[in-house]
């Protein structure tokens, strides 16, 4: 165990199980999985990307590049999760990944023999040709040679969900700044979100045994937890990292709730994607450590500088027996003093700098630690156990050092990826030797290490202002509060990216496997410009996006194209800034819910009578109702055809568009929105309309009933009745304001029913009683009626799609089960049935009615043989582009009707038709066939086709090829109208 | 031909699977299905005027200004757009016959109480629930009593409105279209599981 006797954040009393690569081992509450992986003495963590090079930790937080592993098992396993943010609990499980066939023994670390196939750019270079072979043969290679986890391939059990927020100060990180800008924010008044990553709030005060104000820096960070958690308007997202900057103050953040638990409890989702609005925005993320490249740089004990202090100062786990510090950082050196205190053995600091305070050295050199200064590491030893010495160049002289840990520290990067998402580009700043944003996302300001203060109380400084400024800039007035007491530490660091002379690689982006050789490789071959190295290295792409090695890869190319380091400047980022589940973004809008599903108020009803469901946009409707011992979906659809045009039929047509248009211009609007007249209807009665777009196609169709002098009511097809609604509001308020006409869909409030069939008047009149005269007389052909049942209004139509005798009645929609159930019961009472959307489908290509298959936005009036209907004294939407010439031109196709030659033989919709004889090829296409039913009067497959000649090709043989479904029939073109061509029926 | 009257028709819920996961007193969240009878009411051009005094007159209410609720006894009207407005009442006589009647040519008036399916919710954590489906600021300063939105939940167009506190908790009510009331009531159910969910009756 290398756990201190003492010490750390973590609580000796909750002692937790967990199992790594299948081995288990305890740790503590308030452990990460990394943090307890080190209190363990286990230093191999995981394989390289490319090369299946041992690894171990880097840094102790989200900006890890190597300490990916797979969490949980089965269908709760994770791939890619950061060992250094996963939280310990109990009976954790977890794995390292892309290593075959153990961590220890990687058969596949023979891919480092092959190394040169594996260099920068080798996707392009290495596998261009043939095409053919990407599918097959290389990339099939590459996915099981390099690469990360393995996702569980199961579907997620977890929930997931999302949710806004709004606030005046959203501060972006709890360490020092952070905390302070909140809590200045909040005292002003301003309702505040603060959001921390960590699951716990403090940041580097937790990591580091600097004192505020002569407390434990943790101690301080809880008093203000505290004081900020008693705050009504202040939220506290622990667990939450802002990972996006979208527009009008809008920021993205995932709050993991339930994966520091074993699984969520019941109820919990696993995680949440907030939106957060907010006025104001303080960033105070922090910076992030920057590491060296020198040869085998990548093994496992070599770690951040900040990382060891965190490790050794927060979870009291100690990352090695022996410790030599490589340091061109005034931060190192509190390491090597940390580690001192802490009482554990630091062999040597080596610093590139010759000269240095005796601030910095004296402490140390009094504890008799070998200080190595002008000096670098060029080499480190050691493999799959860990690293067992470093090479040390200092002056002529090179030696070695035997060390199981190495601290390296090469200075900071501020964490300036948000401030890059809405387009901010970042500039190099000499005097902190790392690139700070040139611009802010608007309405966002820093504090604290992301805007260069390190040191401590700077950041408590820059928190405080920031934070009254955020406050005030919400129109909040607060008192800058006074500052508590603490040390600024030296912060001095000459940059030093990277050490030439040792022998190995010398890793630049340890995720992606980038070297300093393969920047050279970049650079020789022309892509110099970062977002080009980026591109043809990999460099900086992957989970961690290179928080670490980015800045060594454009300083290692500035070298080599003697640029400076603004002239060659940095990558950007974009959302998100640390990974996101996809699980996330859907939220709860998965499978079923996708979408809003629309319920029909009869919908329980028909799946009690067996009804097959069909998606019709957001609704639900029955396709068929299957009848015992029917064996497929033909045999209830031909059965509900015959039975509707022998006896009677009911059918749901609730989901067609309804609207209500009323007041005194009513009539002249409809007259404007259709290409026929309405005005001229009478009260009473009913009339099929055609409106057109703009453009002069076909926009959809229906029947309009005129109910009282002002009052029309408008029915449209389901698929279009949000379109349609929209094309009238539009009219009505941007196109015809002048017209007085008040519009409201009544959808929803009607459920309404058609009733079709010789004996569907018995249907009706059974429903009304035998009081209401429903006579042909009184009620004929196209009739409409409010008439109230009892005391619930009903509307009544005397409406056909089937070419039958039939009615439509609608009811308030709480009453629509009911009266379903009593129609059904009436049909089935006098040899009828309850028929689907099939049926219904069937029947209206019968009858050689359009529906959705010809209203399909590419046909006009005169393609459907509508033009009939079209007024000549009257203007109306559409009219002047519908006499566009290519819309009048004579070999358009046009409607008829469409049978195989041979009545055995299937037709399919979609097929194209040529000239018997004809080649299959486009010059040769007359048109296609639109809808296809099997027609129970004709017992054969019928359907309609738009061609060229139209209603002139009546008789001709053609031939329907489809090439997709290997379907070549032989047809013949007919009248569409094979039911009752004469239209007794509809009178009955 | 026999003698028939008319058939008597029954009324379903909009809400057909209310289930509660938790006792009243132990819930984060109360729902209950509301029914009030709902009415549109669009004024004709230029006719705002005559609809604000015919209405205080018919029912003493004001026509608000904007997207509020005002309320007096069992009536409420919400404002909807320019324009535009839902009446509401609780009970009592069939609304649409009588308010179209005292708007006269004033407005055009339509039935919308089968249109849509309401539900209140309230309780200690309902704002946490809302604010899963709703992108609107639910805070006391910005969303107060009386003020309402025709917004959207989890994909879902809503009318949406806030009544007076009642228990220390602030109250909400949501109308959607009736077809897609399952679809709310999937979201409220999956929503407040964590914080324990309980249905109420009615009054």
């Amino acid at each position: 165990m290398s756990r201190l006797q003492a010490g750390g954040l973590v609580d000796r009393g909750r002692s937790l199980r967990f199992a790594f690569d299948g081995k288990s081992y305890r740790g503590f509450a308030g452990d990460t999985l990394a943090s307890a992986l080190v209190a363990n003495d286990v230093k191999l963590v995981g394989r390289s990307f490319k090369y299946h090079r041992p690894r171990g930790l880097l840094t102790a937080g989200s900006e890890e590049p190597n300490a990916l592993v797979e969490l949980r098992t089965e269908a709760r396993r994770e791939p890619n999760t950061r060992a250094t943010t996963a939280e310990l609990f109990d009976g954790l499980v977890a794995s390292s990944q892309n290593r075959w066939p153990s961590l220890a023994f990687d058969l596949l670390s023979l891919n480092q023999l092959f190394s040169p196939l594996f260099v920068a750019g080798f996707y392009y270079k290495t596998f261009m040709w043939p095409a053919s072979f990407w599918e097959k043969l290389y990339e099939p290679l590459i996915r099981r040679a390099a690469g990360l986890g393995r996702a569980s391939g199961l579907p997620d059990p977890d929930a997931y969900e999302k949710a806004t927020a709004f606030c005046d100060v959203l501060v972006i990180g709890a360490g020092p700044a952070g905390l302070m800008a909140a809590r200045t924010a909040a005292r002003a008044g301003a309702r505040v979100i603060l959001c921390e990553d960590d699951f716990r709030l403090g940041g580097r005060l937790l990591a580091e045994r600097d004192e505020v104000d002569g407390r434990p820096g943790s101690d301080f960070a809880r008093s203000l937890e505290d004081e900020l958690t008693a705050m009504p308007d202040v939220r506290i997202f622990r667990r939450t990292q802002v990972f996006g900057v979208y527009d009008g103050g809008t920021y993205g953040a995932l709050e993991r709730l339930a994966d520091h638990l074993p699984t969520p409890p019941t109820g919990m989702p696993r995680q949440r994607l907030w939106h957060f609005v907010a006025k104001r925005c303080v960033n105070a993320m922090g910076a992030i450590e920057r590491p060296i490249a020198f040869a085998n740089n990548d093994r496992p004990g070599i770690m951040l500088a900040s990382a060891v202090r965190t490790y050794l100062n927060r979870y009291a786990a100690v990352p090695a027996r022996r410790t030599v510090v490589f340091t061109s950082s005034d931060d190192g050196w509190r390491t090597a003093r940390d580690l001192v205190a802490a009482g554990t053995e630091v062999i040597a600091v080596v610093d590139p700098r010759p000269d240095l305070p005796a601030l910095l050295t004296a402490p140390l050199s009094r504890q008799g630690l070998r200080l190595v200064l002008g000096a670098k590491i060029t080499q480190a030893f050691g493999g799959s156990k860990g690293l067992k010495a470093v090479e040390i160049a200092q002056g002529g002289s090179v030696f070695r050092i035997e060390t199981d840990g190495l601290a390296v520290s090469g200075g900071w990067n501020p964490q300036i990826g948000l401030t890059t998402h809405q387009g901010g580009r970042p500039r190099w700043s000499p005097e902190l030797s790392a690139f700070v944003p040139s611009s802010l996302p608007v309405g966002m300001r820093m504090a604290g290490a992301v805007s260069g203060d390190y040191g401590l109380s700077a950041c408590l400084q820059s928190g405080c202002a920031v934070g009254i400024a955020a406050a005030e800039e919400c129109g909040f007035t607060g008192t800058t509060p006074e500052v508590p007491r603490a040390q600024d530490e030296a912060v001095a660091v000459t940059p030093l990216w990277h050490v030439t002379g040792g022998h190995g690689k010398s890793f630049v982006d340890q995720q992606n496997d980038v070297t300093v050789a393969d920047i050279e490789i970049a650079w020789r071959e022309g892509f110099r410009a970062v977002e080009h190295l980026k591109r043809y290295t990999t460099l900086g792409m992957a989970t961690d996006q290179g928080k670490t090695g980015n800045v060594i890869g454009h300083a290692i190319m500035a070298e080599l194209t003697g640029r400076s380091m603004e002239e060659t400047g940095t990558s950007v980022t974009r959302p998100p800034h640390l990974p996101v589940a996809i699980g996330a973004f859907a939220g709860r809008h998965r499978g079923r819910h996708f979408k809003p599903t629309r319920y029909l108020a009869g919908h329980d009803w028909a799946l009690r009578q067996g009804a097959t469901m069909v998606d019709a946009g957001q609704w639900l409707r029955p396709q068929w109702f299957s009848a015992p011992g029917e064996k497929d979906w033909l045999a209830s659809v031909t059965r509900e055809v015959t039975t509707t045009r022998a006896a009677v039929g009911v059918c749901d047509v609730s989901t067609l568009g309804k609207i209500d248009i009323k007041g005194q211009d009513a009539g002249i609007f409809l007259d404007r929105i259709y290409i026929n007249r309405f005005s001229t209807l009478p009260v009473g009665k009913a009339r099929y309309g055609v409106m057109l777009r703009e453009d002069g196609f076909v926009m959809d169709d229906g029947t309009v009933a005129r109910l009282g002098p002002q009052h029309y009511v408008m029915s449209t097809t389901t698929a279009n009745a949000a379109k349609v609604m929209q094309h009238l509001e539009f009219h009505h308020q941007v196109v015809w304001p002048e017209l007085d006409v008040a519009m409201v869909s009544v959808t929803e409030h009607w459920a309404q029913y058609a009733v079709a069939g010789p004996r569907s008047r018995e249907v009706i009149q059974a429903i009304y009683g035998t009081a209401a005269d429903l006579s042909n007389s009184a009620f004929p052909y196209l009739a409409c009626r409010d008439i109230a049942l009892a005391d619930i209004p009903t509307r009544l139509f005397r409406l056909s799609f089937s070419g039958e005798l039939a009615y439509e009645i609608a009811v308030p929609a709480r009453y629509g089960e009911s009266l379903l159930e009593e129609l059904v019961r009436e049909a089935v009472a006098r040899g009828g049935c309850v028929y689907g959307t099939e049926a219904l489908g069937v029947m209206r290509v019968e009858k050689g009615h359009v529906a959705g298959n010809e209203l399909n936005g590419q046909t006009v009036t005169r393609d459907l043989g509508l033009e009939r209907m079209a007024s000549t004294e009257k203007d109306y939407v559409g009219r002047i582009m519908a006499g566009r010439p290519a819309l009048m031109a004579a070999d358009r196709p046009a409607l008829v009707g469409v049978r195989p030659a041979d009545p055995a033989q299937r037709l399919r919709a979609g097929a194209h038709v040529l000239a018997l004889g004809a080649a299959p090829i486009a010059d040769n296409d007359e048109g296609y066939v639109t809808s296809v039913v099997y027609s129970p009067a004709v017992n054969s497959w019928i359907g309609l086709v738009l061609v060229k000649g139209g209603m002139t090709r009546v008789g001709t043989r053609m031939r329907a090829f489809d090439p997709v479904r290997n379907g070549d029939v032989e047809i013949e073109i007919v009248s569409p109208i094979v039911v009752d061509p004469k239209g007794v029926r509809l009178h009955g | 031909m026999v003698e028939t009257v008319p058939r008597t028709l029954r009324a379903a819920s909009a809400f057909p699977d209310l289930r509660g996961s938790a006792e009243p007193r132990h819930a984060g969240v109360l729902v209950c299905e509301r029914n009030p009878q709902l009415v549109t009411m669009i004024a004709y051009k230029g006719r705002r005027s005559d609809v604000s005094a015919r209405l205080e007159a018919y029912c003493g209410l004001a026509l608000p200004l904007g997207p509020r609720r005002v309320a007096k006894g069992e009536s409420a009207v919400i404002g909807l757009g320019p324009g535009t407005w839902l009446f509401q009442r609780e009970a009592g006589r069939p609304l649409a016959a009588g308010l179209s009647e005292a708007l006269g040519d004033a407005a055009a008036v339509t039935d919308q109480s089968d249109g849509y399916a309401t539900m209140r919710l309230t309780g200690p954590r309902a704002a946490a629930v809302l604010e899963k489906g709703i992108s609107i600021d639910l805070h006391d300063l910005a969303f107060a009593p009386g003020l309402a939105a025709a917004t959207s939940c989890a994909h879902l167009g809503i009318i949406f409105w806030r009544l007076e506190n009642a228990n220390g908790h602030p109250v909400y009510e949501i109308a959607v279209f009736r077809s897609l009331a399952r679809s709310l009531w999937h979201f409220i159910e999956e929503s407040a599981a964590e914080f324990g969910l309980a249905v109420t009756a009615q009054r």
